[in-house]
């Protein structure tokens, strides 16, 4: 009886200087967290600022030449830039080649769908009608934690055949797990960066005729980080052949590419928390290890109830970090 | 057995049944048992089923917002044609080829962010510090409005750069968010337990504040900065919605950002929206974690009732067949015993006939040995598979009993009472 106070006390003892060692823990991250985008801010506006002037005052004089030689007033010419401006911003080009291919056939509502459900949401074509707006709230609450559901299961399917193989060979030929998962995992980010932002990135700048070779790759990266700017957006020249096979073919990639993104975030989780990183950082554990947990019922019982740690609402925040939305947690609906 | 737990996930796979979990300390392949291959090969069905609902989801979302989109938007070419053709009959000196080449280059100009309609000599850039500010924290959470995007090259590399050491770090955050607000909402849960005095049921209490955390972080990230926004901004109540969700689900389209239009902000603007951005990832996190553990208990729930229906019919059918097998084998004894027992009374006979009738028939005594376990465990499975009444007459009545001939299954050994 009197160890197991004791057992208790300690233990209340090591949860509450837990407890203050995260809340320091996450105060250190926000702070670093500022730094980090200011550094952001400030490097981005010096790269970007001067162009940007440049590119204001070649508009103006633009404006100002057309004015000259011809018989258009200001006003008149404000109007109408406003108006192709308002219409551009849908999507919806004023230039005389694009009449033929709408934003909305079949094929190119269901990439919107997939930008929509994978949270890369490009923006170069969005709902114009009020209904679609509604419409799009409620796809996309039902839609994105579905499709988080989906990768998330197959990466757990593929990590038999893809990490724990692998690593499994590897430590037959003597290596210790440590070592064995680190080689294993530069391996593997070397094969997926080959695959899926190097060679997509050579076929898009090759069919995307305005593209550059870095063009395509910070199209890739940002479209696998679900960053998705939009500023690049492949299939959208006007007169692109087989429009609707490139769209799919884009959406497989996306998928695919989001999936393999996922699976190296997850052999990065679980080879951080075998080097104790996650211990350290108190970050919420590869859920493998607490299905270990979940073997000890009885024991686990009474602490639960207690501890105010409960419905893990948000664990897997850390397992998330990269992918899609950066909802970290219901990117990892690692449960399953 | 209770309702397992909705809320807490670890709470519904205590209830679930044998579970298959797989030992995973050591990262080597542990031999594999029956049941890990039986698991995977069943996760694979699910995820192929899964995935085959993503592609019909899709195909039906693709079919709604072309019927919802596409009037929409040939109204709008419509309308933009006739201003063109307006402007170009209006203004005569104009030909339709150096119009389209300012369209072209104004059009551009808009995708690098500068907007040429209105004058030009406001100050305000979109690379100044606050907005710049604004865009990284829209590339770390991956939301991404582009709105604002770098357009040199250096500009674009260090934004990959950027990018990939600064969306793990954010991720981190918000799991550290997520997980006070986890804490504190658990810690509340548990305050209110303690007080409740009422006799509900924890299942119903955690439903209960779950729901009321719905709602209170619905009304404080989603109809709060809606309301604000709509006043702000100027948007409609519609469209301010419809930014809080695309935003908050990092979906991002950029069409409506708060901050982005030409309106005199205040100073605190920008940094309390990002702050609200940070807080309100966090809740969406959270609520769409929820969504998930919810459509995995429905799914795990589905396949375990579909488990248990076969494991009854299988245990069902083994019973059927068992106790054919058994009756069959006692039949057999029977007419053997009988077949025994007429010749050894017809010796008698014929010895007493021929001898003398002085020697007594005894009765045989009524022995029972009985393995209760077996019984027991023989009586629940007749009752499950429903053959109870088949097998009573055979097992229990005083009239009958049935040799059993081999003790080392334990079966039920009773000698015949005659009567």
């Amino acid at each position: 009886m009197v160890s197991r106070s004791a057992d208790v006390r300690k233990r209340v003892k090591g949860d509450m200087h837990s407890v203050s060692r995260s809340w320091l823990l996450l105060t250190g991250f926000i702070l670093f967290y500022v730094i980090y985008l200011l550094l952001g801010a400030l490097v981005f506006s010096s790269i970007e600022r001067p162009v940007e002037d440049r590119l204001k005052s070649d508009m103006e004089a633009l404006k100002q030449g057309f004015l000259n030689q011809s018989c258009v007033n200001a006003t008149a010419l404000e109007q109408f830039l406003r108006k192709v401006l308002t219409a551009n911003k849908y999507g919806v080009s004023v230039l005389r080649n694009s009449s033929t291919s709408s934003n909305w056939d079949l094929a190119s509502s269901m990439f919107f769908a997939n930008t929509l459900v994978t949270t890369v949401g490009y923006g170069h074509n969005t709902p114009l009608s009020d209904a679609g707006k509604a419409f799009s709230i409620l796809y996309a609450l039902i839609g994105v934690p579905f499709t988080m559901l989906v990768l998330t299961a197959c990466v757990q399917r593929l990590m038999y055949p893809l990490v724990y193989a692998p690593v499994g060979v590897l430590q037959r030929t003597g290596m210790d797990p440590r070592p064995a998962t680190a080689v294993h995992f530069t391996l593997l980010m070397v094969l997926v960066m080959l695959c899926f932002f190097v060679a997509p990135a050579a076929v898009f700048s090759a069919v995307e005729v305005s593209w550059s070779f870095l063009d395509a790759i910070y199209f890739c990266f940002i479209s696998l980080c679900t960053i998705g700017l939009g500023d690049y957006v492949p299939g959208e020249q006007p007169g692109q052949k087989y429009r609707p096979v490139y769209k799919v073919a884009i959406m497989v990639y996306l998928f695919v590419g989001l999936m393999m993104m996922y699976l190296l975030l997850r052999t990065f989780h679980r080879m951080a928390d075998l080097h104790g990183l996650t211990n350290f950082l108190q970050l919420p554990h590869c859920e493998e290890a607490e299905l270990d947990d979940d073997r000890e019922p009885i024991i686990e019982d009474e602490p639960e109830r207690q501890s105010p740690a409960s419905p893990r609402l948000t664990e897997e925040g850390a397992t998330k970090p990269l992918e899609p939305g950066s909802q970290p947690s219901y990117n990892t609906i690692n449960k399953g | 057995m209770a309702a397992p737990d909705l809320l807490d996930p670890k709470s519904a796979t205590h209830n679930t049944k044998p579970r298959l979990s797989f030992s995973t300390k050591p990262i080597t392949l542990n031999p594999r048992e029956e049941s890990e291959v039986v698991a995977t090969v069943m996760k694979w069905k699910t995820v192929s089923a899964i995935f085959l609902l993503v592609v019909l989801y899709l195909v039906m979302g693709a079919a709604v917002f072309r019927s919802l989109e596409q009037p929409h938007e040939s109204a709008q070419r419509l309308a933009i044609l006739s201003q063109k053709l307006e402007f170009l009959s209006r203004h005569s000196c104009v030909n339709q080829s150096q119009l389209e080449e300012l369209v072209k280059q104004v059009v551009s100009a808009i995708r690098s962010g500068v907007n040429p309609a209105g004058t030009l000599n406001n100050h305000s850039s979109l690379w100044d510090l606050s907005s710049a500010f604004f865009f990284a924290g829209t590339v770390i959470t991956t939301i991404g409005f582009g709105n604002i995007s770098p357009h040199t090259e250096g500009g674009r590399i260090f934004c990959i750069v950027y990018a990939l050491l600064g969306i793990p770090l954010f991720g981190f955050l918000l799991a550290g968010v997520g997980d006070q607000l986890g804490t504190i909402f658990g810690k509340g849960i548990a305050r209110v337990e303690m007080f409740v005095q009422w006799d509900i049921s924890q299942t119903k209490i955690r439903v209960i504040s779950t729901l009321l955390f719905v709602l209170f972080g619905c009304l404080l990230f989603v109809a709060l900065p809606a309301a604000i926004f709509k006043h702000i901004e100027g948007w409609s109540a519609l469209e301010s919605l419809y930014f809080v969700v695309i935003t908050l689900t990092t979906i991002g389209f950029g069409d409506f950002v708060a901050g982005g239009s030409d309106i005199e902000y205040l100073d605190y603007y920008k940094p309390v929206v990002w702050f609200w951005i940070l807080v309100g990832l966090a809740y969406f996190a959270a609520i769409l974690s929820m969504i998930g553990d919810w459509l995995r208990v429905i799914s795990k729930r589905t396949k375990e009732e579909v488990g248990e229906i076969r494991a009854h019919a299988a245990e069902w059918t083994a019973n059927v067949s068992a106790e054919f097998k058994e009756t069959r084998r006692r039949v057999s004894v029977e007419i053997y015993d009988k077949f025994q027992r007429a010749a050894s009374i017809k010796r008698k006979l014929s010895s007493e006939l021929g001898l003398s009738p002085a020697s007594e028939l005894t009765l045989p005594k009524k022995t029972v040995s009985v393995n209760f376990n077996e019984e027991q465990e023989r009586e629940r499975g007749e009752k499950e598979a429903g053959l109870h009444g088949l097998t009573t007459p055979l097992a229990k009545n005083g009239g009958l009993f049935l040799n059993g001939l081999d003790p080392e299954r334990g079966d039920i050994s009773i000698i015949e009472h005659l009567k």
